[in-house]
């Protein structure tokens, strides 16, 4: 008998500590979806949205401050966001605070990212419709970006021609860098400069002394 | 009156069903050799009998199991022997599932740079997958070949008859209480198995590199959501439903003989792993149904 309550004592210790886990597992996992805090909604309309699904992550600075609740069609042209936010963060949250859809790395989950407005404003209130900015679409980036290595490439190829034709003595350029008799020309340039410039400073020298000048 | 009327025509008509599976076999037994192509028809009618057998049993047992009285004691006993007793078990054989996929991916994930993964990575697959599964084929192993050769072996020694006799429901104390503890056991001892195998995970993730234990929690949480851990908590349900429903069944109908014991042991395991796959396949069908 005795042997018989200490088994119906184990087996209630196990079944409790079983169904304390399942309860701190669901409240963890609660928690992370705001289902046991006080949340507020919000709502936002896109044109695109990138591939963001219900559940992703919504950020203010970048911390974690909410979830993607739904994402309806409403024309062809514009998707309704609702998002659920930490009712802590709504004090931060100004009225012409703006949303933009972000990822979360090069090749992460797409978030929401809420730059929070500027800082005399109003609080932003429940259920209220957030201004948004469309987000850059990796296809546009790469539309651009296709672009710019057009245009470098016009560059590159300019520019090898212009090397190419000074390295082969073309052009005034080319000339000053590979012509010797240019050299030497220069050369004696610089020499009667240089004679006429002693010469000259002879004169001025005189000219200073001269009485003519008195008084310049 | 009905009702009971109804619950014996059942159980007459599983003697039936019995009795001609058992004339088959000597049938069997008796057919000369050179007509040994005949069986395979006969392994197709043994085995449609099996089935309308066990579904006889199944059908039984949901009969049984509301209708007073009730063997509280006896369904305590059966819960701590399947419950209690497997948890080292199942929590040796999950720490080391835990620490050998973190072990095993790490590899993989480092390759794209992704070890801050690697805790996301195995919490979804433990909770998902490898808990519930692992879990119910070692539970399959260790309690359902238990049950089998306890009721065979009960069955050989005449002790079920006796019971019979004695004015007890033989069906009601041996069967009705070991299918409901395994049925209520096994969710219990899965959520013992994802929480040490993610311990195991947690040892794993520090053998190479440290990883505090509130990341570790937090990483794990960011991903996991109420879609991941309830349909593997409720398949379970299921999973310990066959497993004990064939064990018993297995047991309860085992051939008279010392034979009949191992056999009905290792049919038990052997079955009742089965079904486990077979139904966690219905699951994720089912899940990914609902989830997409």
């Amino acid at each position: 008998m005795k042997k018989d309550t200490s088994h119906k004592i184990k087996l209630g210790i196990f079944i409790s500590f079983g169904i304390a886990l399942f309860i701190v597992g669901i409240y963890f996992i609660g928690e992370k979806q705001q289902l046991f805090r006080g949340t507020f909604h919000l709502s936002g309309v896109f044109r695109d949205v990138a591939g963001l699904q219900a559940g992703n992550n919504v950020r203010l600075s970048g911390i974690n401050v909410g979830t993607v609740e739904n994402i309806n069609l409403v024309s062809d042209t514009s998707v309704r966001v609702e998002i659920l936010v930490d009712e802590n963060t709504r004090k931060f949250i100004k009225k012409d605070a703006v949303a933009s859809i972000g990822s979360e790395g090069l090749m992460g989950n797409k978030i929401i990212i809420i730059n929070p407005g500027t800082g005399g404003k109003m609080e932003i209130e429940n259920n209220d419709i957030v201004q948004t900015i469309q987000p850059i679409n990796m296809d546009d980036i790469l539309i651009s970006l296709k672009t710019s290595i057009d245009n470098t490439s016009n560059i590159t190829s300019n520019l090898s021609k212009i090397t190419g034709s000074v390295q082969s003595g073309k052009g005034t350029l080319g000339r000053l860098l590979t012509d010797k008799s240019l050299g030497q020309t220069f050369d004696s340039t610089f020499i009667n400069l240089k004679e006429s410039s002693a010469g000259l400073k002879m004169l001025v020298d005189k000219a200073k002394k001269s009485w003519l000048l008195w008084g310049f | 009156m009905d009702n009971f009327k109804y619950v014996k025509d059942i159980a007459n008509m599983e003697k039936i069903v019995l009795q001609q599976s058992q004339n088959i076999n000597q049938e069997a037994a008796t057919i000369p050799e050179e007509f040994s192509e005949i069986p395979s028809d006969s392994v197709f009618r043994r085995f449609f009998l099996e089935v309308s057998s066990l579904t006889f049993f199944t059908f039984r047992f949901f009969k049984e199991v509301f209708k007073p009285p009730y063997e509280f004691n006896e369904l305590m006993k059966q819960a701590f022997l399947i419950g209690y007793k497997s948890l080292p078990l199942v929590g040796i054989t999950a720490f080391i599932v835990g620490l050998v996929l973190t072990i095993e991916s790490r590899p993989t994930l480092a390759n794209f740079g992704a070890e801050s993964w690697l805790p996301a990575m195995v919490a979804i697959s433990i909770i998902r997958e490898m808990g519930p599964a692992i879990t119910a084929l070692i539970f399959a192993g260790k309690v359902g070949s238990g049950i089998g050769a306890e009721l065979a072996s009960m069955n050989v020694t005449e002790q079920i008859d006796a019971m019979q006799v004695s004015g007890t429901n033989p069906f009601k104390y041996l069967v009705v209480t070991r299918v409901l503890s395994a049925t209520l056991m096994l969710p219990l001892l899965v959520i013992f198995a994802d929480a040490i195998g993610m311990m195991g995970s947690f040892v794993g993730v520090n053998l190479k590199g440290t990883t505090s234990a509130h990341l570790f929690s937090s990483q794990v949480f960011q991903v996991l959501k109420f879609g991941d851990l309830f349909p593997a908590v409720i398949k379970t349900f299921f999973f310990g439903f066959a497993i004990g429903i064939i064990g018993c069944y297995k047991g309860y109908n085992s051939n008279k003989g010392t034979e009949g014991v191992g056999k009905a042991a290792n049919s038990a395991v052997v079955f009742a792993s089965l079904m486990v796959f077979l139904i966690d396949m219905v699951a994720v069908q089912i899940t990914s149904l609902f989830q997409n």
